[in-house]
């Protein structure tokens, strides 16, 4: 007999059956609801140790079911409010509550209320972590780099803001749709980049949230109302940079940059998948930075080698991107390959036209890149110089350890 | 795999006829209490059933149970009943298996899989007496 469950059906199942029970009972018990859950998880893996459910997902959603209609009577008991839910058919309402359909339609409900303008960005992704995704607080403290403390009270602070703006467990209105999708694109996006970018020791959790960002936006695009050019280009973005996830570390969990890592590591399907989402994206009128950053990892996917690289479409991608959006993140890329390109003049100037201030915790790439100039330069004590200011600020133990080897290689 | 247990059982009594019954009573490390993500709670599970399967392919296994922690108490001539918890949570009994083995020291070996020592968990191993019939 095959006892395996699916990976992460604990904490798939934890986003959904909150997201169906929020809509029975309402966000303004969103706390009972998480204990209520949590509860179903501890018994199942007490009660499974001895038997073990054919269907396991099944089996959990009938206890959340179970607990849904305990805690009914309940509240029922307390206050004599609900009558909604709980006169005449509310039995045969719950089941159809149940259903996959409804199931996803509760969960996008519950993503939209997470990325709702009221709670700052910083709130949005505690809570979406949290409620959508699953986590417990002392992962997202970890996957955050934060304290736990710190994640306690930014859900505090998100579950208050939803209950004092009586923010309603509902999609956006149709006029608000677009702008409301822009923000839910933004925190899945965030929530990528932590996974992607923030490299500690500790990988397991990095990839989950690569993994969660994933499936947020594909679940997205599963409803019409939400699909538009910016959500089909973000999800071809993610599926491009989750494909050379893999090859991004070596066997010692070391930093492998681009240069450098094992091109045939880099994961085929997802590539295909992204370029599929791309088309879709261009079949649509909107533009978003995400069409474009999407674009330039395609150009890096496209490169058989690294000499192979396209840098001069890359570099063109770069100033398209500058115009639509301007920022300082995109001079410092812009800089990284005008030097790939042997153009060191330029991209001395593009550096010296960035405030490094603005970087914030990229700061060190600036410095990084600095040092690639000094050295494009000749000028090696500059180099030095400049990697170990990079050193000195950046805050991942990998990236530390990969600028170290680089500055002993000098 | 309630059926495989008792397969198992027939199995083992069919292996030794002197083989005796052990109980292995797990203490401490309460998962209602211990906040553990939804992930980890999985991910012990899959210990659980590993060890389950092993000693199920021994065919030493005979039965166990989870319990959970609430109870009641029900003591002196009058009945009183009281509720509980009556232990620090550390010292709660969290479970059982009853497994077949010759000796203790075989049943220690079989503890050595119990999943839960990093969350301050104890096995506590006792022989079953026998009643004659």
């Amino acid at each position: 007999m095959e006892h395996k469950i699916v990976d992460h059906l604990f904490r798939h199942q934890y986003g959904k059956m909150i997201a169906v029970l929020t809509n029975i009972f309402g966000l303004s018990h969103l706390e009972v609801i998480e204990d209520a859950v949590q509860d179903t998880f501890v018994k199942a893996t007490l009660q499974w140790r001895s038997e073990r459910p054919e269907n396991p997902e099944a089996w959990l959603m009938k206890a959340a079911k179970n607990r849904a209609i305990d805690l009914l009577r309940k509240i029922k008991a307390e206050k004599n409010r609900f009558e909604k839910v709980t006169t005449g058919s509310a039995g045969i309402q719950l089941n159809e509550l149940f259903l996959e359909h409804e199931i996803a339609d509760n969960q996008l409900r519950m993503i939209f209320v997470a990325c709702h303008p009221e709670l700052s960005l910083e709130e949005q992704i505690a809570f979406a972590l949290k409620t959508v995704s699953g986590f417990s607080m002392k992962e997202i403290a970890a996957a955050l780099l934060l304290k736990e403390e710190t994640i306690k009270k930014r859900l505090i602070r998100a579950r208050k803001k939803i209950r004092e703006q009586q923010i309603q467990f509902s999609f956006p209105a149709a006029p608000a749709v677009q702008s409301r999708l822009s923000g839910v694109l933004r925190v899945i996006y965030l929530i990528f980049n932590e996974g992607f970018h923030s490299t500690k020791k500790e990988q397991l959790v990095d990839q989950e949230l690569c993994g969660e960002a994933l499936r947020l936006c594909k679940l997205l695009l599963t409803r019409e109302a939400f699909r538009s050019g910016s959500s089909y280009a973000l999800f071809a973005l993610l599926c491009f940079h989750s494909a050379r996830l893999e090859s991004k570390t070596n066997a010692d969990k070391e930093i492998v940059d681009l240069e450098h890592q094992d091109r045939s590591r880099w994961y085929f399907p997802l590539v295909v998948l992204g370029n599929d989402a791309m088309n879709r994206a261009m079949e649509y009128p909107d533009l978003s930075t995400y069409h474009y950053e999407a674009s330039i990892a395609a150009e890096h996917l496209k490169a058989r080698s690294f000499a192979d690289t396209n840098w001069p479409a890359i570099l063109n991608l770069y100033e398209q991107l500058h115009t639509f959006h301007p920022s300082d993140s995109n001079l410092l890329n812009m800089a990284i390959v005008q030097l790939r390109m042997d153009q060191a003049r330029a991209a001395r100037a593009l550096l010296d036209a960035i405030d490094v201030q603005q970087l914030e915790q990229r700061a060190y790439l600036f410095h990084g890149c600095y040092a690639d100039y000094h050295l494009s330069q000749g000028d090696r004590e500059r180099a030095i110089a400049s990697l170990r200011k990079a050193i000195e600020l950046t805050n991942n133990a990998l990236e530390e350890k990969y600028l170290i080897r680089k500055l002993e290689r000098l | 795999m309630r059926t495989s247990i008792y397969e198992n059982q027939k199995r083992s009594q069919l292996k030794n006829k002197d083989m005796k019954d052990f109980m292995m009573i797990f203490i401490g490390a309460n998962y209602e209490e211990l906040g553990l993500s939804p992930q980890q709670l999985q991910d012990r599970m899959g210990k659980w059933w590993a060890w389950g399967n092993k000693m199920e392919e021994q065919g030493i296994l005979k039965g166990g149970n989870a319990l959970l922690a609430q109870g009641k108490r029900v003591s002196g001539l009058k009945r009183v009943v009281s509720d509980g918890p009556f232990v620090e949570s550390k010292e709660l009994v969290g479970g059982y298996y009853i497994v077949s083995a010759n000796s203790f020291e075989e049943v220690i070996e079989i503890a050595q899989d119990f999943p839960d020592y990093d969350l301050d968990g104890t096995v506590e191993i006792r022989e079953v007496m026998k009643f004659d019939r």
